[in-house]
């Protein structure tokens, strides 16, 4: 059996969050693996994420031997002080010892689109250790943080039945860009209603249709999920593989890179307002180029 | 934030179920800048450490309210060192007797916190240790 790393993985991971672009590409390092089987789980506070992935993964990872599989799970971090509280370990205990499975909290630190700073380099990184997929669990999100759709082969988003008014939010937002959706808590009034409100909302996309799943914490419905799962990325490799393309990874990475490259950039240069917005502008690409 | 970036797991090893004194040292440490990651109760040496290892944590502590803290510690701190991490610091907090500080110090703890101290104390020494 083999046995992962874990000490070298957990310190890579340490120095890439913490690097400015400048050393991320040094510290990924040129690898040419296969990309992981990426899925995204995301949805309201309070939701039910992490009950769900700790048994997700146990559904996925069962008693093999081969499959290694790494969680990110991001909390947020508190805008007052910078720090955070990273609790979803408290939910996760059951999976706790299984040995193909790599556990990673972080912290949103600056990022405000559900993900952390360093996510895509982070991804990248976990890929060169050769994990065959990868679940990154989201800051809970609403309108705006849709970020997550763009960087997972599957998105499955999360609705607990007492989601009430957040859900008319999610409806013009992350649902619509769901793979798969999860009523949370099936076993709470309200839950049935709930599917069968998301079931008529939810519009088909590229030809396929979301499919609505109920879950339990006691387990019930997991195993459907993991099956759902599996059937999207069959999905996605035979009917939409440019979705899954390297091309479509690579350019959403340079985005991301180039985004911290400016921010990065703004931050170190007191001066950067100064005179008029064309010398403003000439001064930003100067700074990019020297750094 | 002199504990920026530093990340910092607070476990609660052995049967003991009371977490109000983990949980409010975890609230001062994010108040102080750090990223605080909470096991949960009930974990195993084994299941701290490997956390511990996975999370890459530069600072342990491990909250006992159980009277078990003499074994909990060196079992924990043994098996840091089994899995190369010795370096990640070893703190303990919880109803610690006096006469127990010297054995806990020579087991490899780095600091004792009891409900005596206060908890602005307990942060600036635990700032003092990372810095």
């Amino acid at each position: 059996m083999h046995r992962l790393p874990r000490r070298q993985i957990s310190r890579d991971l340490t120095r890439v969050a913490n690097a400015p672009v400048s050393d991320v590409l040094e510290a990924i390092g040129d690898t040419d693996v296969p990309p992981a089987f990426r899925i995204g789980i995301t949805g309201p506070p309070g939701g039910g994420k992490s009950t769900l992935i700790n048994a997700l993964v146990a559904e996925r990872l069962g008693n093999s031997l081969e499959t290694t599989l790494a969680v990110l799970a991001i909390d947020p971090a508190s805008p007052v002080s910078g720090g955070a509280i990273l609790g979803d370990r408290i939910r996760m205990d059951a999976i706790a010892d299984l040995p193909g499975l790599f556990i990673r909290s972080l912290s949103s630190r600056g990022a405000r689109n559900g993900l952390c700073d360093n996510v895509v380099d982070l991804l990248a990184l976990l890929e060169g250790h050769g994990f065959s997929e990868i679940l990154l669990e989201t800051v809970g999100v609403g309108q705006s943080e849709v970020a997550v759709h763009e960087v997972v082969d599957t998105l499955v988003v999360i609705v607990p039945p007492d989601a009430g008014d957040s859900v008319q939010t999610m409806k013009s937002g992350i649902l619509e860009m769901a793979d798969i959706v999860v009523v949370t808590k099936g076993d709470q009034p309200g839950a049935q209603r709930m599917a069968a409100d998301l079931a008529a909302v939810l519009r088909a996309r590229a030809g396929r249709e979301p499919p609505v799943i109920q879950t339990q914490s006691s387990g019930v419905g997991v195993a459907e999920l993991s099956a759902a799962i599996t059937a999207h990325h069959r999905w996605v490799t035979e009917q939409r593989p440019a979705t899954l393309s390297r091309e479509k990874r690579r350019i959403y990475h340079l985005k991301a890179l180039i985004e911290r490259q400016i921010h990065e950039a703004l931050r170190s240069d007191q001066q950067i307002a100064q005179g008029t917005l064309s010398q403003s502008y000439d001064r930003l690409l100067a700074n990019l180029r020297v750094t | 934030m002199t504990l920026e970036k530093k990340r910092i797991l607070i476990a609660k090893p052995g049967l003991d179920g009371h977490d109000v004194g983990a949980k409010v040292i975890a609230l001062a440490l994010r108040d102080a800048g750090a990223e605080v990651i909470y096991t949960g109760l009930r974990r195993s040496p084994e299941q701290i450490v490997r956390i511990a290892v996975d999370e890459d944590v530069d600072m342990l502590g491990l909250s006992i309210l159980s009277g078990s803290h003499k074994e909990l510690a060196r079992s924990v701190i043994a098996q840091l060192h089994a899995e190369e991490a010795g370096d990640i610091k070893v703190f303990v907090g919880g109803t610690i007797p006096d006469e127990d500080f010297d054995n806990l110090r020579e087991a490899g703890v780095s600091g004792i916190f009891t409900s005596e101290m206060t908890i602005d104390s307990v942060i600036a020494e635990i700032e003092r240790q990372l810095s």
